[in-house]
């Protein structure tokens, strides 16, 4: 091997060495085993960024439909798991209404919200808007097309007024 | 000048001939340095003969020095969790930056590293990127290796801070020669290595379960571990941190002066 030969090997073998160590102090697996765990997080991850740099990227189809299936049979837990694989960089604006949905619809109770998820569904529905401030949402089974109409009603369901009090309410439907 | 030595060389060719062989040699260079010149001045790796030797030493230079100081870099700040044997990968200090900065302008400045035979405009652009590569690495492995015997944090911490800041800050300025840097170096490490894996980790206390019934089993090691604030972790981490010294160490001794043949 010629000495130039061995420089361009080194150079090569101390940048992918050098960089390995850095991703194992930015990754910090817990055991050997792990290594390969967080090495396939991170290429899926890089994956995806690369995809969205270039704008080829898409969501996975078959998981949004098995979400949308779940959503449909009101496990919200499963859907949002299927959502968020549908969706790994969070970029889709219906996947993640659709999450931000479901925390609507699995708080949502007749006599009283479930505050946690109500607020986690608010931080969703921001997201959704950042994203895409005039998505509409063409699922008929879906009563609030937009979401800052979602944004409202979980505003009005962590707010405590006295119109919480009005027995009426018991007979309001879920959106 | 010359002229007194070539009298003295008259005097002393009557009274000795093998004197006179000594100072002509002397002569022949023409310059007196050459005879005085330091150890630092002496590369520590000889300068390749044969082509063969010459690949050699692009192995070594590009593929085995740069091997030994990014497995410093990596196994520097591991350490491993007493009770649950994981891995905690310790990112370094602000400080050991600063420490292994002071080290690498001391390698410069001893002369163990010369500037000039790593980084020249008469070298290939290749050879110079080879070069740089190679010296990020021992920067980073310098990083580490004040990461691995530093202590992580309370008194210790500082307390070690300070004895190294103050001796690298002494070897600034009055260690001019590489192989005395290099002893100087390996002294260091060897003390700080002690302090670190043996005093302070034979203080921390090792007994698993709540906090009081640790104290119930070694009062003095619990107060001690609480005291200086000593994280917890298993003996293992000690050997892992001793190889990568211990590389470290080698890989100080395998730096040559000049890459130019």
């Amino acid at each position: 091997m010629k000495g130039k030969h061995i420089q361009i090997f080194g150079l090569a073998v101390t940048v992918l060495y050098g960089l390995f160590v850095a991703w194992i102090y930015w990754a910090a697996p817990k055991n050997v085993g792990e290594v390969s765990t967080k090495a396939r997080e991170t290429i899926e991850q890089a994956t995806n960024e690369a995809k969205a740099a270039t704008g080829t990227y898409q969501v996975d189809s078959a998981k949004f439909q098995q979400g949308l299936n779940a959503f449909r049979a009101e496990n919200f837990v499963l859907a949002r798991d299927q959502f968020e694989q549908a969706d790994p960089k969070g970029i889709d604006p219906a996947t993640q209404y659709y999450i931000a949905y479901s925390f609507y619809r699995q708080g949502w109770g007749r006599f009283t919200n479930d505050d946690v998820l109500f607020e986690k569904g608010l931080e969703q529905v921001d997201k959704v808007i950042a994203l895409d401030r005039e998505y509409k949402a063409d699922d008929p089974n879906l009563n609030l097309k937009y979401p800052v109409e979602l944004k409202q009603e979980l505003e009005e369901g962590l707010r405590i007024t006295a119109d919480d009090f009005n027995p009426l309410r018991l007979t309001r439907e879920r959106q | 000048m010359k002229e007194e030595n070539q009298s003295e060389l008259a005097e002393s060719s009557e009274e000795d001939e093998s004197v006179i062989d000594g100072e002509v040699l002397t002569e022949e260079h023409g310059n007196a340095e050459v005879a005085d010149r330091s150890e630092s001045d002496r590369p520590l790796l000889p300068a390749s003969k044969t082509p063969k030797d010459g690949n050699q030493r692009n192995w070594l230079l590009y593929i085995l020095l740069p091997f030994i100081f990014l497995t410093v870099a990596l196994l520097g700040g591991l350490r491993i969790a007493a009770e649950t044997g994981e891995f905690i990968f310790s990112r370094p200090a602000l400080i050991c930056l600063v420490f292994a900065t002071i080290l690498v302008v001391l390698f410069f400045r001893t002369g163990l590293i010369s500037i000039g035979g790593w980084f020249s405009e008469s070298l290939s652009t290749l050879k110079n990127a080879s070069n740089a590569a190679v010296m990020v690495a021992i920067f980073a492995g310098s990083v580490q290796v004040f990461n691995s015997l530093i202590p992580e944090q309370g008194l210790a911490f500082w307390v070690v801070s300070f004895c190294f800041l103050w001796t690298l800050g002494v070897s600034y300025f009055s260690v001019a020669d590489a192989s005395r840097l290099v002893r100087s170096t390996v002294a260091l490490f060897v003390a700080a290595f002690l302090t670190k894996y043996f005093l302070l980790a034979n203080l921390t206390s090792t007994s698993s379960g709540n906090w009081l019934q640790r104290l119930w089993d070694d009062p003095t090691r619990e107060a001690l571990t609480y005291l200086l604030d000593l994280p917890r972790y298993a003996s293992a981490t000690g050997y892992v941190q001793f190889f990568a010294v211990a590389l470290f160490l080698l890989g100080l001794f395998l730096i040559p002066r000049s890459t130019q043949e």
